[in-house]
């Protein structure tokens, strides 16, 4: 176990190396931000731009401006942003929570749906019941996030008057676009534990604990959800790095003060090392969410592990 | 984390006490919303509207420019420019104090403008707009003189903005520019009060300000990007001014009892400009028939709603060097028809529009305008790029279609700067087009102070780009924001650089 | 027992049959759609804009602000959301598949490998992705397409590698091995078919994921010509106007809507038809 954790540890490393790697290198081909700076500004001449890029180290080498970064995440300094030069750390500690507490929210608003309309979906797989579980949360899925998100706003700030549009003024606040990215993802969960738990049912095990007379709750949540989990757990791992990344349109719509608002920020101001912080935050935290799983997994079912 | 989370709490008690939504405006706090943050407040930082409407009420500059766009003084009382032009001489305000209690006098104006052009400054955007100015000469505590390398005729406008706005010396040194950029301090009615980046800044009033103590107590800016967003929080009573509002819901704004839309004539102006080098619009008689295909009028009344001017050269009607008697190209679909016959272009040849992708409205003009195009038998496509690839890379770099799309805020209200940009040869917004004559008409007018002269001239330039068909001129698009009844005594300027200073709440 | 598989027998049918036309009516509308509505939902007339629904003959689901007729442009617009969504899922679900395939199966480096190429793409974060890129090169459809396969193979990566993790350790695996059956072939007859369920259902969302991301992108201010309709970009597009001309974003969304449904109820049919252990219930 302790070598199987090790390796994973490396290998998540490694990914988070890539991942910045990858980053860097297509924000600088994308645009310059001395440019981006200037932009409306008067008679702007070669010299001082060349002014501006010496002033943000954009004069040095690739490989140089990569090392400098590296260097400062380990000592975890991201750097400072192009655009007012506060320190990327400052940005996205304001940041992260607030996406990390939309990301979980939506997350347990899907599972909380998703596992009893799943499970009552593959029981009674087939009847109406199946069918209108299935109809009703396939509507969530079908519309785009953001239009879903202007709805919600439009029914419950605009017209009820019940909830805050936007922005961050306590949990009112929060239960919009947690519900809008929740319910999204639902669709997609329900129909996961429902086949997963179809798979289960059929099952020889599932017959034989019928047979022995437990009683279906007994059944369906202890020993059916449980061997269903796999396939549910790895979704939600990889959900969560979609999740996070959706949240980017959420966030906008809502002015959610999040990731997704600076990382959006970012990338259209060229701000090369609030881009470079995001995304390896983002890395670093969908990384350690796919590790969490890996080493669930391997707990679940040992035969992963051992190799 | 944890003081989030009981931030989280306490702010449910707020809630709970008051129901949902409480309005955050009790008392005498005016909320206003804007696109962007700037990330720094630092004159020197940015050349961004968004910057303006905020920082034009923390800082003064010598001059300054009210919402009918005339110059009046602001920390200087008084300003005389030499009769060559090389010398401004300001008398400056007395009794003026920063927001700090640093004293403002002739050093505050001379570090100001040492900062601005020299190291600090250059890693800015500002400087290259102030580089007439060669130095500043200190008189007396309260007399300098502005001395400058060539005449430069737009400059008392330039000093009512941006990065002529005055700083503190001892303040800015003792605390350094990191921490200035975060922390502004200036001689304006509001002071900062709180800012958190991203989200929002907060302003107190200034109870010393030298034009006397404003009413409100403090305004709330919010950085909210998505229009719609901003128009659903109007809609929901928290806000009191939203800046960016989409034209499709104007109507939806004033049907509202407790709302209503401000709209007058604004600075941006709309066009769009032809790839004179390449494909079919290199032939000036294609240029016109396009020109003729399209009927603008229609598209200002029918997609603008009557929020904006037709316009004949690429400027508005208050700007400098605008001409009345300049007359564009009438809408002639048959004419324009006959035009392309005659230059051989074949009904179905492809058009191409570049655009700015997230620019709403323009998305809807671009749409039309190519519906006119078909027309007269064009094939148009429109292509939406993204707002800093189509400025940074396919403009400058003549990667463009046919057409381009071009917006231009100048905020000087002075053709000079949109001219010289857009039509001298090498400028970045003229990849395409070389003409002797139009550089030697740019440059004449800039060499001169003499404003009447300087009128004729631009207005020549302006009649010339028409007569050459060198853009599809469109629209000049008013300045228009939603805003709550209960705020009082809000003149609405055209360049969107607010001043609450006059301004209360109900 | 009897009874209730009888209704579940002509279930099944009715699922086949409802999803087969739902998608019929959408496919068949976007193929006739040329033929249907020549001008391809293009032609505009500012003197008739956003006209209500049902009002006149001409324009029976209104016009937009521009005056284009609602319904041509709904039935048109399929053309761009199909083919966004078709090739851009069966890029995604032929790599993904095969590199899941390959890499539980025989594990070792190619796994360690693939997976943690895998692991790079998952922690980028699509949008971000994609606005970067258009950046660099403009947005377009093969683009879109493109950026789309390559954040989305390594769901079906992922999916069959987990479930060929469990499958190769079966009976009837282990048997075909035995029986010193060459790979591909317990791979693709054996493996494969057991392993199809969740690719499929991947991939009957992805199909609709896809459509919806589109019209994600295009109100970040990408996507693709305006002039052409797709159902995404009127949704984007009409935003702005959900309080005044509901049937501007109503109609786009529904036909998305029909669609996506139509996939899904197909999708499951398929599935209890491909999957031979789900028929025993």
């Amino acid at each position: 176990m302790t070598l199987f954790l090790i390796r994973r540890f490396a290998q998540a490393l490694f990914v988070v190396f890539a991942v910045t790697l990858i980053v860097s290198w297509a924000v600088r081909l994308s645009g310059d931000p001395a440019v981006m700076l200037t932009q409306g500004a008067g008679s702007v001449t070669e010299q001082d731009l060349a002014n501006i890029r010496l002033a943000l180290g954009l004069d040095r080498p690739f490989h140089v401006q990569y090392l400098g970064f590296l260097k400062g995440l380990f000592a975890g300094d991201l750097g400072n942003s192009f655009m007012g030069g506060t320190p990327v750390t400052v940005l996205i500690a304001k940041a992260l929570p607030a996406t990390l507490i939309l990301a979980v929210s939506a997350l347990l608003v899907s599972i909380v749906l998703a596992i009893p309309l799943g499970i009552r979906a593959a029981v009674k797989r087939g009847g109406a019941e199946d069918q209108v579980i299935r109809i009703v949360s396939l509507a969530g899925l079908s519309f785009p996030n953001f239009w879903l998100a202007l709805m919600m706003v439009l029914v419950f700030s605009i017209l009820l008057k019940w909830l805050p549009p936007s922005g961050w003024d306590g949990p009112t606040s929060l239960i919009l676009p947690a519900l809008t990215a929740g319910v999204i993802n639902t669709a997609a969960n329900v129909r996961l534990v429902r086949t997963a738990m179809l798979e289960t049912l059929s099952a020889q095990y599932i017959m034989v604990a019928r047979a022995k007379g437990l009683a279906e709750r007994v059944v369906l949540y202890k020993h059916a959800l449980r061997n269903s989990a796999i396939p549910l757990i790895t979704y939600v791992g990889i959900q969560f790095g979609g999740l996070v990344a959706g949240l980017v349109v959420i966030e906008r719509v809502f002015n959610w003060p999040g990731m997704g608002s600076l990382a959006l920020d970012a990338v259209s101001g060229r701000d090369y090392p609030v881009l470079q912080g995001v995304v390896t935050v983002f890395a670093v935290l969908i990384v350690g969410v796919n590790l969490a799983v890996d080493i669930v997994y391997g707990l679940v079912d040992p035969r992963i592990r051992t190799e | 984390m944890l003081s989030r989370i009981g931030r989280l709490s306490s702010a449910v008690l707020a809630a709970a006490l008051v129901g949902t939504a409480a309005p955050a405006l009790a008392g005498g706090t005016l909320t206003v919303a804007q696109a962007l943050d700037p990330g720094s407040w630092d004159p020197i930082d940015t050349f961004l509207v968004d910057w303006s409407k905020v920082a034009n009420n923390v800082y003064d500059g010598l001059i300054q420019r009210g919402p009918d766009m005339k110059l009046v003084p602001g920390l200087a009382t008084s300003w005389k420019v030499s009769d060559d032009g090389l010398k401004i001489r300001f008398e400056l305000r007395k009794g003026v104090t920063f927001h700090n209690g640093e004293a403002f006098d002739a050093e505050a104006v001379k570090f100001t403008f040492e900062r601005l052009l020299g190291a600090e400054g250059a890693k800015g955007p500002q400087q290259s707009n102030y580089n007439a100015i060669e130095r500043i000469e200190v008189i007396d505590p309260y007399t300098i003189d502005m001395v400058l390398k060539k005449p430069d005729p737009v400059l008392p406008t330039k000093l009512a903005g941006y990065g002529a706005m005055i700083v503190p010396p001892k303040y800015v040194a003792e605390k350094g520019d990191a921490w200035f950029n975060t922390h502004p301090v200036g001689t304006g009615p509001f002071m900062l009060d709180a800012y958190e980046p991203k989200v929002g800044i907060k302003l107190k009033a200034n109870p010393n300000f030298w034009g006397g103590k404003p009413k409100l107590d403090g305004v709330d800016f919010r950085f909210i990007a998505e229009p719609g967003t901003e128009v659903a929080e109007l809609q929901a009573g928290r806000l009191d001014i939203a800046t960016l509002i989409p034209l499709s819901q104007i109507e939806t704004i004033k049907g509202q009892q407790n709302l209503d839309v401000m709209s007058v004539p604004g600075p941006t102006v709309v066009v769009l400009r032809f790839n004179t080098k390449n494909g079919v619009t290199k032939d000036e008689n294609v240029r016109k028939a396009l020109i003729m295909a399209v009927d603008r009028e229609t598209i200002v009344k029918e997609i603008l709603l009557g929020q904006a001017k037709p316009i004949v050269s690429f400027q508005s009607e208050v700007s400098f060097g605008h001409d009345p008697e300049l007359k564009p190209l009438p809408f002639d679909p048959a004419g324009a028809k006959k035009l392309l016959a005659a230059a051989k272009v074949a009904p179905g040849t492809a058009v191409q529009l570049d655009i700015r992708g997230n620019d709403a409205t323009f998305r809807e003009v671009a749409q039309a305008v190519a519906g006119y195009l078909q027309g007269v038998g064009l094939k148009p496509t429109v292509k939406p790029y993204e707002v800093s690839v189509l400025l940074n890379d396919i403009i400058p770099n003549g990667k463009t279609g046919e057409m381009f799309h071009t917006a231009w805020g100048g905020w000087t209200f002075d053709f000079d700067n949109t001219a010289y940009l857009m039509y001298h040869t090498g400028e970045k917004w003229n990849p395409y087009d070389s003409d002797p004559k139009l550089d030697a008409l740019l440059e004449k007018q800039r060499s001169i102070t003499d404003q009447a002269e300087r009128l004729k001239l631009l207005r020549e330039v302006g009649a010339y780009v028409a007569n050459r068909a060198l853009e599809l001129p469109l629209y000049n698009l008013n300045t228009f924001v939603g805003i709550n009844k209960r705020v009082k005594g809000f003149v609405l300027p055209g360049d969107n650089r607010y001043r609450f200073t006059d301004v209360s709440v109900d | 027992m009897r009874a209730s598989r009888f209704s579940l027998r002509r279930f099944l049918a009715l699922e086949l049959v409802l999803g087969g036309f739902l998608l019929a009516v959408m496919i068949g509308g976007v193929l006739a759609s040329g033929w249907l509505f020549p001008d391809g939902g293009e032609a505009m007339d500012l003197k008739a804009r956003l006209l209500p629904p049902f009002v006149r003959a001409a324009h029976p689901l209104g016009t937009d602000p521009l005056g284009r007729d609602v319904l041509s442009r709904v039935v048109t617009g399929g053309w761009i959301s199909l083919t966004v969504g078709f090739w851009s899922v069966l890029g995604a679900a032929s790599f993904g598949t095969l590199v899941g395939l390959v890499a539980g199966y025989y594990r070792g480096l190619a796994e360690t490998l693939l997976m943690r190429f895998a692991d790079v793409q998952l922690a980028l974060p699509f949008i971000l992705l994609a606005i970067t890129f258009a950046a660099i090169v403009g947005s377009s459809l093969p683009l879109m397409i493109v950026l789309m396969i390559v954040s989305q193979w390594v769901q079906y990566a992922r999916v069959v590698r987990g479930s060929v993790l469990s499958l190769r350790e079966r009976e009837f695996v282990q048997a075909a091995r035995a029986f010193g059956l060459p790979d591909p072939r317990i791979l693709f007859l054996h493996v494969l078919p057991n392993a199809f369920g969740p690719v499929l259902i991947l991939m009957t969302l992805n199909v609709a994921n896809n459509i919806l991301l589109e019209s994600s992108l295009t109100f970040l201010g990408l996507g693709v010509d305006p002039l052409v309709p797709s159902w995404g970009g009127m949704l984007a597009d009409g935003r702005t106007y959900m309080q005044t001309a509901w049937w501007i974003t109503v109609f786009p969304g529904l036909a998305i809507m029909m669609t996506v449904l139509g996939l899904n109820l197909v999708g499951d049919w398929l599935r209890d038809n491909l999957d031979p252990t789900a028929k025993v219930p």
